[in-house]
């Protein structure tokens, strides 16, 4: 629809600390990201259009429930990692709701991998990917990342929302395959999906070791509340450059 | 004997080899690959391309890319192979660095080198991976893009397209 942030002219638009995320002050604010294809929503999110001089800018909302990287944000991480130009290898990118802001962020220069084994979900990507051509989209399992090292240059960030018990090991070989020497890694940990019988602190204090143990250290940790229940976002750094 | 290391790279734009610089003991060659990878004309002077073989059509890079991801060798990259890469001889040893384990068992299968995967060799694909648009001439950051970004399309409707166990594709 249109116009769903009521009396669309006074919503003013402000940068947030992340480059290429804003914030839309209206009646309610509302995290947001720069349309990359004005005119079209991706999952029928709210648009909202702003007259900045003669140029009319675009922009979509960001629902936090819906989507982890946007929890983050709104939880206050202090850096994702992704910007203008950025590129991501996101792994689990499902239906491509989230991957659709991630393309908006890293905008025209940036290149979104986006890897998603489920070809049910994986048909919807595909779609989205048609209208955003800085996504190239990967039906294929993260597990093996071998079988699309073809189609996968070296990124500077890794975002994964896998899900499964054994992410920490997909995460890292993806990394020694794909993510530059000091990239960095936002992973998404579900504390139920790995251990749904210990503490959720224990599930992310043991995620969090076994990225250690693969080269990629933790520079911060935020639980998802109040979006979402027993989940972690873990930013670590691949092989960080040594302490002189 | 004295070695030789060709290494094997495929790209959405076609199969490149390069030629590592001589080394006598393979092991030192991981920290200095290391170090290079940051910075091309370094990293150049350790590894060199010595062919490339672009994909003829669109069509032509998806059957090569089905081929690769199940670790087969397709025709085309048998010949490719068979034009470039030296044969171990009685003077010197041919050895092939290949990207996955099951591509390396065929290729040895079939052609008279022997093939490597692990040690240095991933640490050489991150090199090639960071600088390969430098390393082909006629190739940029962007047309290396558009390349991935068409058989990334290509590649991924036919998986969805050609499921064989169909429990996950419900037509309404």
């Amino acid at each position: 629809g249109r116009g769903g942030m009521a009396g669309g002219r006074r919503v003013i638009v402000e940068p947030h600390k992340h480059e290429g995320v804003f914030i839309a002050r209206g009646k309610e604010d509302a995290l947001v990201t720069r349309n990359l294809v004005p005119g079209e929503a991706v999952y029928g999110e709210k648009r909202i259009g702003v007259e900045v001089g003669e140029e009319k800018v675009e922009y979509r909302a960001w629902n936090p429930f819906r989507s982890k990287l946007a929890a983050a944000i709104l939880g206050g991480v202090d850096n994702i990692h992704m910007k203008p130009g950025s590129r991501v290898l996101y792994l689990g990118a499902a239906s491509g709701t989230t991957v659709s802001h991630v393309s908006d962020i890293v905008g025209p220069e940036g290149l979104v991998y986006a890897v998603e084994f489920s070809h049910r979900s994986g048909r919807d990507l595909i779609n989205v990917a048609k209208k955003r051509t800085n996504i190239i989209p990967i039906i294929e399992d993260a597990r093996h990342p071998h079988k699309y090292r073809m189609l996968v240059g070296m990124v500077d960030t890794i975002f994964a929302d896998v899900a499964q018990p054994d992410q920490a090991r997909i995460v890292a070989i993806n990394a020694h395959h794909f993510l530059k020497t000091g990239g960095f890694i936002v992973i998404s940990i579900k504390a139920n999906c790995i251990d749904s019988t210990a503490e959720a602190e224990a599930v992310f204090a043991g995620e969090v070791n076994k990225l250690r143990s693969e080269k990629m250290k933790p520079k911060e940790q935020i639980t998802l509340e109040p979006y979402e229940r027993d989940h972690a976002v873990v930013v670590a750094q691949y092989r960080p450059p040594a302490k002189k | 004997l004295p070695q030789i290391l060709h290494v094997l790279f495929e790209h959405a734009s076609g199969y490149a080899l390069f030629r590592i610089k001589e080394f006598e003991e393979i092991g030192l060659l991981q920290p200095e690959v290391e170090e290079s990878v940051k910075d091309l004309s370094r990293f150049r002077s350790v590894v060199q391309l010595a062919a490339f073989s672009p994909f003829k059509s669109g069509t032509n890079a998806l059957d090569n890319m089905n081929s690769i991801s199940e670790g087969l060798v397709h025709e085309d990259l048998h010949l490719f192979l068979e034009t470039n890469v030296p044969k171990s001889s009685k003077k010197q040893k041919s050895l092939l660095g290949v990207g996955d384990q099951k591509l390396a068992g065929v290729i040895s299968e079939t052609l008279s080198v022997s093939c490597q995967h692990s040690g240095v060799i991933p640490e050489i694909f991150r090199g090639i991976r960071t600088h390969f648009h430098h390393l082909v001439k006629g190739l940029t950051e962007l047309s290396a893009g558009k390349a991935q970004l068409g058989l990334g399309h290509s590649y991924s409707r036919a998986k969805v397209k050609f499921n064989v166990n169909r429990s996950d594709n419900m037509i309404i």
